[in-house]
């Protein structure tokens, strides 16, 4: 299977990055879609290396941990996007059906398993970017404001380090 | 530039003409009301700051109500507002009219390339405000309104309750960085349009929180935090004794004096938040050190203690309530000019407006520094030169003694400001002090700086907490490009000349890269500076240990 996917890489990253693409609405996705320089468009930009990196990875051997760090920067942006947490991952499900004209009949079973196994660390990762969010959300204007005047003296009681604590991963 | 759109493929792209209701992509579409997203929009202004402002209809409110307890005639005021602004600005008339929808603008904005939502491309953006000029003020809108499919035809729509919901939606996405005005062959600039468009909605009392707010703060207290005489000096004198500890050197400032040469104004956000108190720390040893060697007197004022202007994203009016403090306490202190810190809209306000707002500021001379003879005629009539430009000048002329060694643990690139780079075309001088100050330095791709900067997402009074998610799509292309120079040349720092960017950014680069620090151009030049009679020194103005230090 992995050899199949390694061959048909490009085949399936077309067909998967537009099918991503697709879930913006159809004005911007004809835009996001183009092959602009990445700096001009970064959604597309990324998406698409994400993709393809991530495609690269799935015929090597991998851990969920290594999955998730793929899929990363996609589902980052995606997670401060308008989508609702089914449609910030629902992305990866849609390489079921691109897969099907490719893979083997005898092999399809496993690869939808694949594209379960990624679908969870993609799911994962969407949290920990929510989380993210939730915490700088949080601590961002203590951190800016009260940090200042805490070294200043002029308050006291606040304990920021609690606060900051759990921020980096 | 082989992507712009074609003028034919745009309109093929740009789906602008309202269609029947039954016709789903239909964006103009008012039938279904607008989604007002909880991330996406800032939260309603506290009906006391608005009383305090005088500005109309304060009141409880929430966007997220079907109600928004609008006065009875809204829509009759809205029309008046219209007019009255058409007749005012020739600018905006001319906006509304001579759009011709080529599209060249639509994928240049911050936060239709973060969020994907179309209806955040410039053109559309307008397009809230100019189909409803094109229904009530233009005469084919008159004809055309009477025919069936008419409005369609024309790109009309009538000021209904959702419009306006939609307008006050999307005018809270826009951070008036003018990039897409870079972009249109007529040189519409939308973010006049958003001011415009803000402008009319605060006549209806739907101002936010982060805005009116701070604007009510400055126009009490002289600062949009709100923040007494007396923490101000507090917070100054604290400075004065980290300096102290790091440099061996007391910087104490003058504060309110009369007949000194310069009045030195800086954001409140300098002072009082971090990162940019470290900016503000470089400052205070930049005019120790003219101080000792050239005599230059320079005094801060606690009454004109901010050089911010949020109302500038409240109206023209309030703009200019704002901006003339400091220019009164100039008057009243006597000072021959005034040097201004590292700030954002601030120099759009003084660079675009002042003059003819409050000025020309007569009572004071134009800016000469005394040390070089270099005389600012670019602020000639403004009478207020931007610390980079003076420091710049400075260093041009040998009259700093610097040591780069104690910058060398940053690896830097920076980050043009949309105000000061194409509010006022400040590109080289911050470069220059910079370079000056640190060897390390790498620009990110030329089509993320300079005039085509890419906005922090966070400006136009956006720079809220409950709309982060909002902030960080609209910073996603900024952050793309410093995570490309962090990659490649391992740059760890993100030097920049905006307290609101100083504030901003440092959230931004915790979600998207993490390895990612922000710093002041000053903070820079206060670490660089060799004071006379300056102990060694062993710490940076953060108090880490300099470079080379900590491994002794
Ligand atoms: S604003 Fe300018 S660039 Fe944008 S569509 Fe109109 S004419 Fe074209
Ligand atoms: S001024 Fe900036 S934020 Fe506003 S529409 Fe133009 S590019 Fe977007």
């Amino acid at each position: 299977m992995k050899k199949t996917i390694k061959k048909n890489r490009n085949q399936l990253l077309e067909s998967w990055f537009d099918a991503t693409i697709n879930t913006y609405p159809e004005e911007s996705a004809r835009i996001l879609g183009k092959k602009s320089n990445r700096f001009d468009n970064p959604i597309g930009g990324v998406t698409r290396e994400t993709l393809e990196d991530v495609l690269t990875l799935i015929t090597e051997d991998f851990s969920r941990e290594d999955l998730e760090k793929a899929l990363d920067p996609v589902i980052r942006i995606r997670a401060v996007q308008t989508f609702d947490p089914a449609n910030a991952v629902s992305f990866v499900f849609a390489l079921k059906e691109i897969g099907e004209s490719v893979i083997e009949k005898a092999d399809i079973i496993n690869f939808y398993r694949l594209v379960d196994e990624m679908a969870l660390a993609a799911f994962n990762r969407y949290m920990k970017c929510r989380e993210d969010i939730f915490l700088l959300k949080a601590t961002e204007s203590k951190r800016r404001i009260h940090r200042a005047f805490e070294r200043a003296g002029l308050v006291a009681e606040l304990s920021e380090g609690d606060l900051l604590g759990s921020k980096k991963s | 530039m082989a992507d712009e759109l074609t003028p034919d493929e745009a309109l093929d792209k740009i789906d602008y003409r309202p269609r029947s209701s039954s016709e789903p992509r239909n964006w103009l579409d008012t039938t279904k009301s607008v989604q007002i997203r909880p991330g996406m929009y800032c939260y309603a202004a506290k009906p006391e700051s608005v009383e305090t402002l005088g500005l109309p209809y304060a009141r409880e409110w929430n966007p997220t109500d079907e109600d928004w307890k609008l006065p009875e005639n809204w829509q009759e005021i809205l029309h008046e507002g219209i007019k009255e602004r058409l007749e005012r600005f020739r600018t905006f008339k001319i906006f509304m009219d001579i759009c011709v929808r080529c599209g060249a603008c639509a994928d240049k904005c911050h936060f239709f390339l973060g969020t994907g939502d179309p209806k955040n491309m410039p053109v559309l953006r307008a397009e809230l405000l100019r189909s409803i000029y094109r229904n009530d003020f233009t005469f084919a809108g008159k004809l055309l309104k009477k025919i069936p499919g008419g409005k369609r035809l024309l790109g009309s729509r009538e000021m209904s309750l959702e419009a306006l919901k939609e307008m006050w939606y999307y005018f809270f996405q826009c951070t008036e960085c003018r990039r897409c005005s870079v972009f249109c062959p007529y040189g519409i600039d939308t973010a006049e349009i958003t001011i415009i468009g803000r402008e009319l909605l605060n006549l209806l009392g739907l101002n936010i929180d982060w805005i009116a707010t701070p604007v009510s703060n400055c126009y009490q207290t002289g600062n949009h935090l709100g923040i007494q005489p007396h923490a101000f000096k507090d917070m100054l004198e604290f400075f004065v004794e980290d300096i102290e500890d790091i440099t061996g050197v007391d910087c104490t400032p003058e504060f309110q004096k009369k007949g000194a040469d310069i009045l030195f104004i800086t954001p409140s956000g300098d002072v009082f938040a971090d990162p940019g108190t470290y900016t503000c720390q470089g400052y205070l040893i930049l005019f120790k050190y003219l101080k000792d060697k050239y005599g230059l007197d320079v005094t801060w004022s606690t009454y004109a203690s901010e050089g911010g202007n949020f109302g500038f994203f409240t109206s023209h009016e309030t703009m200019k309530r704002l901006n003339a403090k400091m220019y009164a306490e100039a008057k009243r202190l006597g000072v021959k000019w005034i040097l201004g810190g590292e700030c954002g809209h601030m120099w759009r306000v003084i660079n675009q407006y002042m003059d003819t707002m409050n000025g020309p500021a007569d009572f004071l001379e134009v800016p000469v520094n005394p040390i070089t003879g270099t005389r600012f005629e670019n602020a000639a009539s403004t009478k207020m030169v931007h610390i980079c430009e003076f420091t710049a000048d400075l260093i041009k002329h040998g009259k700093l003694e610097l040591d780069k060694s104690r910058n060398a643990n940053r690896v830097l690139t920076f980050h043009d400001s949309c105000n000061p780079a194409r509010g006022m075309g400040l590109l080289e001088e911050p470069r220059y002090c910079i370079k000056a100050c640190a060897d390390e330095f790498y620009e990110m791709p030329p089509n993320t700086i300079r005039e085509q900067t890419f906005c922090c997402g966070s400006g136009a009074g956006l720079n809220a907490g409950e709309n982060i998610e909002l902030r960080m799509a609209g910073a996603l292309p900024r952050a793309n490009a410093v995570k490309y120079v962090h990659n490649k040349f391992g740059v760890n720092s993100l030097a920049t000349i905006c307290a609101i960017d100083r504030a901003a950014l440092p959230t931004m680069c915790e979600y998207w890269v993490p390895e990612v620090d922000v710093i002041g151009v000053h903070e820079l030049v206060g670490n660089a500076l060799i004071l006379p009679g300056e102990k060694e020194r062993t710490e940076d103005l953060r108090m880490e240990p300099l470079p080379g230090v900590e491994e002794e």
